[in-house]
């Protein structure tokens, strides 16, 4: 009997399992919200051949996601804002977290303007909007991304209206209703991004640590004096390096600021021959657009793209990002100085510091150039071919023969450090394999290889005496490493002499027994 | 000098506490048959004594200054070799002394077994031989350990995952081995201990066992001469050639000593002393295991991992098992020997074992890669590879064994060679092209088998 | 055999026999000479000083009035006596090797193994120690921080 009971008790736990199983669609998982008609509806709509146009993957999202959202999307459906099988789907397969798919569906805006039964064109969000006849700035995945949609501003925030309500473009003063004007005189941007962005008690409500001086300092800059006093439009604006719908903050690796992906935001005008077209520098010359390609090939290019080191400098770390201006000659050297600080030091104790002020050369920029500087070489320092001592002082204090002195005697002493450097590298190996300890010797390639390094910083002081703090230095390990490695070899000879006569007395042990073996056993 | 000595000086002395003149008398009279085949055989038990001798002087000398655990093992070995004096040499000479001594035993080991000296009444001395090399083995498993550097760490966990495919007592076993789930420093302890006393006493008692067997039954003669016609005098003729091997066996340790420290840097051949062990780090790429244990490497990696309802693994440790139990009953599977006749099959086994185990170090050591990857299309070159280059081998072998020592019976042999071709260059995978040899060879065997007696065929005596 | 060749034999064989004993001798001295050398220890390491008192040291000089610590491998004892002065000598006693120790109460410094006595400049009092404890040079810095300097000579 009891047993009868149970296997009822069985029966009826697993009945309810059952119900609210749908075509298609289950929610087995014994949840208690049941899918409304029209949603199932749209969930299983057929498409030409047959099968469901929400694809399975997209199914398998819906099923797995809590029944706030399953809800909320039945309310948008139920509200119109979702009306077809494509326009779902195509929101399903962003694949968005529940929490994210909940605010989406509660923002009208997007959700309507997604719909490509009532968009299309400018004015419609798509997964892929170029496919779709949509401009690239309307990408559906990103604006539900978005920074400002994040912190609650979504679309009203620049476009007005309530995201809750319907059919209410009201748009604010400050963006000019006639579509033409708004697209070719882009002066308008940078006060209407500013309305938010200088008003630092809004900004305090949002994000309190986040400055509020950019416009001020657009004004004064380069891009900002050609857009907003000159008119010319080529010049950029807020929406130009920090995108339109999709704007992350500059931390973020998908943001057009972050420092990997700001040469390619600044290169997209400044390398564009079309754009650049007509400009000049200070001096009159046309404005280069080959800072992209110089960039790219240089240390600090390779650094960052290559390597992913995001502390390498890049466009904005020299130029600025709001108040982006050529930099002066004289101002690039400080900013070398905030990462290079040592030879940065040293140099301003040099006699170069004077000469190159008064002269008005950039600093750093003079032998390491400003875009392509490239990973230094001993050759350049010295009286030799690629030397750079020499392009000058040819010219210029040229009756002095202290310098080209100095400069051969640079460019010895790190050739030399650096070559006992790698032989004593390659000799410490060839000890080791021959089984002898060269701990000590490999402590002391470890200082050595520090102070090539220190020699090669200390050319910026330009003077012997200085220099001679690293060198002197150098050549006391050198020295070092020469006893060491003599006192090695000295052991291994020792032992092969060991060796030598161990295998004579134990040799001649072997040849006497043979003989008297062949004595023993001679016949007579 | 040829009275019986029982009252002068020294051999009188003890003789009246001891009574040592009959032993005395039996060593005088101890003799080295001298027959078909060469003497050279009959010193390789002693060269392997001899290295195994050396193994305990340098053994310890470095227990001296070894000190097991975290932060003194690899260190302690990196003081010997640096500041202690002489310590350089002492090392690399138990390491060199190592590899020999396994060298020398695998030799004596095949040498009995392809001269019969296992035919009664020598069971017991193959038998003790048997268990001396699987100590060995040991030796030189737990040894490795020892230095405790990445190259044994890993090479370590390989090897003990191995056991836990034995059967219900595999991964209790694994356990055991390492002290642990995982290979740490308890693994060390335990390895300090098999190797330094558990494997030495146990060494100690079977060298003893076998050595006194070997005295009481005297040295094997050739088959079917079973009292030579003339035997040479063990004291002193034997006994100083053999010292003067010995002499020479130390010199080339010596040698190799100086000039080649880390060992020869053939993988599963080297010793250099290299970075800490660091359990937490990445499984060293390309690891293997010392080269004698190479062969049951390789062949755990032919197998798929299931096979016959069981895992690869445990039907490959089945196959060795099975393997090794032929090997160890030989003295009661080989009928001819016992009949002190020419036993043919038995020396094509050993034949095709040594075939066995060469292709399969050869495959070990990826001779043929491609780039150094282990995809199949380099597992394929490694194949074709090796297989030529043992086919190779096999024909110069087999050519030597049938114009220079008469052998007529080639069937297990060629199997093995069989085996070869089919995989390495026809291109069969391992497991196929070994079951379609064996099959092919299974026919011919049973029936030889069946036959038991044979005639003495061509000069097959050795 | 003729008489003279048997003589020649005899010291032929004679002479191979002395070259046998030498040259065994001979390699033998080349594989002992390696392996006394590899027996006998290095000599201890560690600076001859000066060492500095660890702070548990201090304190536990503070709490005993005396403390023993390694200086160059030998140990040192290092005592403060009832005026606050510091004395140190060789913690080791000069009868057996034992370790001495310092009794406050008596201001005598005393070994446990055959009851020897020495007074804080290492004379000895009583006991069986046939020479006095060597000294060491005890100081106290500036900082607070104590040092002992490499024995007197």
């Amino acid at each position: 009997m009891s047993m009868l009971y149970a296997a009822l008790a069985l029966v009826l736990t697993l009945v309810p399992r059952a119900w609210g199983t749908d075509i298609g669609i289950d929610t087995a998982r014994g949840e208690s919200f049941v899918l409304p008609p029209d949603l199932l509806e749209i969930l299983n709509a057929p498409g030409d051949d047959g099968a469901p146009i929400i694809g399975a993957e997209e199914r398998g999202y819906f099923n797995a996601l809590p029944d706030h959202a399953k809800r909320q999307t039945a309310e948008a459906v139920s509200r119109e804002l979702i009306t077809t099988p494509q326009h779902l789907g195509e929101i399903l397969s962003l694949g968005l977290a529940s929490e994210k798919l909940e605010r989406l569906m509660q923002d009208n805006c997007v959700l309507c303007h997604s719909n490509p039964d009532v968009h299309e064109g400018a004015t419609l969000f798509s997964t892929d909007p170029t496919g779709v006849g949509s401009p690239a700035h309307m990408n559906l995945a990103e604006v539900v991304e978005d920074l400002h949609s994040r912190h609650g501003l979504s679309c009203a925030g620049c476009h007005g209206g309530d995201p809750a309500g319907f059919m209410d473009h009201d748009f604010p003063e400050e963006w000019p209703e006639d579509a033409d004007i708004r697209k070719k005189d882009r002066s308008w941007i940078p006060q209407f991004c500013g309305r938010c962005h200088s008003n630092a008690a809004f900004m305090r409500r949002f994000n309190p640590a986040l400055p509020t001086d950019q416009l001020a300092k657009y004004g004064a800059s380069q891009h900002g004096r050609f857009l907003l006093d000159k008119k010319d439009s080529r010049a950029a604006q807020c929406v130009s390096c920090h995108g339109v719908h999709g704007i992350q903050g500059p931390n973020s690796p998908r943001s057009k600021v972050y420092p990997k992906n700001i040469p390619e935001t600044c290169g997209a005008c400044h390398a564009s021959a079309e754009i650049m077209a007509g400009l000049t520098l200070a001096d009159g010359s046309p404005m280069p657009t080959d800072q992209l390609d110089k960039y790219r090939d240089s240390v600090h290019g390779r650094a960052l793209l290559e390597r992913g080191d995001i502390g390498a400098a890049v466009c904005n770390d020299c130029h600025g990002n709001h108040a982006a201006m050529p930099p002066g000659v004289t101002s690039v050297g400080q900013i070398c100085r905030t990462c290079h600080a040592g030879n940065g030091t040293l140099f301003d104790g040099s006699k170069h510091k004077e000469v190159f002020d008064r002269n008005g050369w950039p600093e750093c920029g003079m032998c390491h150039g400003n875009h392509a500087i490239s990973k230094t070489d001993d050759t350049m320092v010295g009286i030799g071919e690629n030397s750079l001592c020499t392009g000058c002082h040819a010219q210029y204090a040229k009756h002095n023969p202290n310098c080209n002195e100095t400069a051969a005697y640079f460019h010895d002493s790190i050739v030399e450090l650096n070559h006992a450097l790698e032989t004593f590298e390659v000799r410490a190996e060839r000890l080791a394999e021959k089984g002898l300890d060269v701990d000590l010797i490999a402590d002391e390639l470890n200082r050595l290889a520090d102070l090539v390094k220190q020699a090669r910083s200390y050319v910026h002081s330009f003077d012997s005496s200085d220099f001679r703090q690293v060198e002197d230095p150098g050549r006391e390990v050198v020295r070092k490493m020469e006893r060491l490695a003599e006192d090695a070899e000295d052991e291994y000879r020792a032992r092969r002499t060991g060796l030598l006569v161990s295998v004579f007395l134990i040799g001649s042990v072997a040849l006497f027994l043979y003989l008297k073996l062949r004595r023993m056993e001679r016949p007579s | 000098m040829n009275t019986a000595g029982s009252c002068r000086g020294r051999q009188g002395w003890l003789d009246r506490r001891y009574d040592i003149t009959p032993l005395i008398e039996f060593l005088r009279h101890k003799e080295v048959p001298l027959g078909a085949h060469s003497m050279v055989w009959y010193y390789l038990g002693g060269t392997t004594l001899f290295f195994f001798s050396v193994q305990i002087a340098t053994g310890i000398l470095l227990l001296m200054y070894y000190q097991p655990g975290e932060a003194t093992a690899h260190e302690s070995i990196r003081y010997i070799t640096t500041k202690v004096p002489f310590g350089w040499l002492i090392r690399s000479v138990h390491c060199w002394s190592a590899h020999l001594m396994i060298l020398s035993l695998l030799v004596h080991m095949f040498s009995t077994m392809m001269l019969k000296a296992y035919r009664p009444p020598r069971e017991l001395t193959w038998i003790s031989g048997f268990v001396l090399f699987a100590l060995t083995l040991g030796f030189g498993f737990s040894g490795y350990l020892l230095p405790w550097n990445e190259l044994a760490f890993f090479a370590t966990v390989v090897g003990t995952d191995s056991v836990k495919s034995l059967p219900l007592i595999g991964h209790w076993l694994l356990e055991v081995l390492r002290g642990g789930q995982d290979v740490t420093i308890n693994t060390l302890y335990r390895f300090f201990a098999l190797h330094v006393v558990i494997l030495p006493m146990s060494c100690f008692g079977l060298i003893g066992l076998h050595l006194l067997f070997v005295q009481r039954q005297g040295m094997a003669a050739p088959v079917g001469a079973d009292h030579a016609p003339r035997g040479m005098k063990f004291f002193p003729n034997f006994a100083i050639r053999d010292l003067l091997l010995w002499l020479i066996c130390l010199l080339a340790l010596l040698v190799l000593a100086v000039f080649v420290p880390y060992g020869p840097t053939i993988p599963g051949m080297e010793w250099e002393l290299g970075q800490k062990a660091n359990p937490l780090a990445p499984a060293y790429p390309g690891i293997k295991p010392e080269w004698y244990f190479l062969w049951i490497y390789q062949l755990l990696k032919e197998f798929p991992p299931h096979l016959v309802g069981l895992e690869g693994p445990q039907v490959c440790i089945l196959l060795v098992s099975v393997l090794m139990a032929v090997w160890a009953l030989t003295p009661w599977l080989d009928r001819e020997a016992q009949r002190n006749q020419d036993s043919p099959v038995f020396t094509d086994f050993g034949v095709a074992l040594i075939f066995f185990f060469t292709f399969l170090m050869l495959k070990a050591w990826d001779i043929g890669a491609l780039g150094g990857g282990q995809d199949p299309a380099s597992l394929r070159a490694i194949a074709w590879t090796c297989g030529w280059w043992m086919l190779a081998i096999a024909v110069v072998v087999t050519a030597v064994r049938v114009l220079f020592l008469g052998d007529r019976w080639l069937v297990l042999s060629a199997a093995a060679v069989l085996h070869v071709v089919l995989h390495g260059i026809v291109g069969l995978s391992y497991l196929s092209a070994g079951a379609i040899a064996a099959g092919l060879a299974a026919l011919p065997l049973a029936a030889r088998l069946k036959s038991g007696v044979q005639p003495v065929v061509g000069g097959g005596a050795r | 055999m003729s008489g003279s060749n048997g003589a020649n034999e005899h010291t032929r064989r004679g002479f191979l026999d002395i070259l046998l004993g030498l040259s065994v001798f001979g390699s033998l001295g080349s594989v002992v000479y390696p392996v006394l050398r590899y027996l006998t220890p290095l000599p201890a390491g560690g600076p001859a000083g000066p060492a500095t008192l660890t702070r548990d040291e201090v304190a536990a000089l503070e709490r005993k009035q005396f403390v023993i610590i390694p200086v160059g491998g030998k140990r040192v004892l290092v005592v403060q006596d009832a005026d606050q002065n510091l004395h140190a000598l060789a913690a080791r006693c000069t009868h057996e090797g034992c370790t001495v120790q310092y009794v406050p109460g008596e201001a005598v410094i005393w070994c446990a193994c055959h009851n020897a006595r020495f007074d804080l400049d290492g004379r000895v009092l009583a006991g069986p120690p046939p020479k006095p404890l060597p000294k060491y040079t005890a100081e106290r810095a500036e900082d607070g921080s104590i040092r002992v300097v490499r024995e007197n000579v």
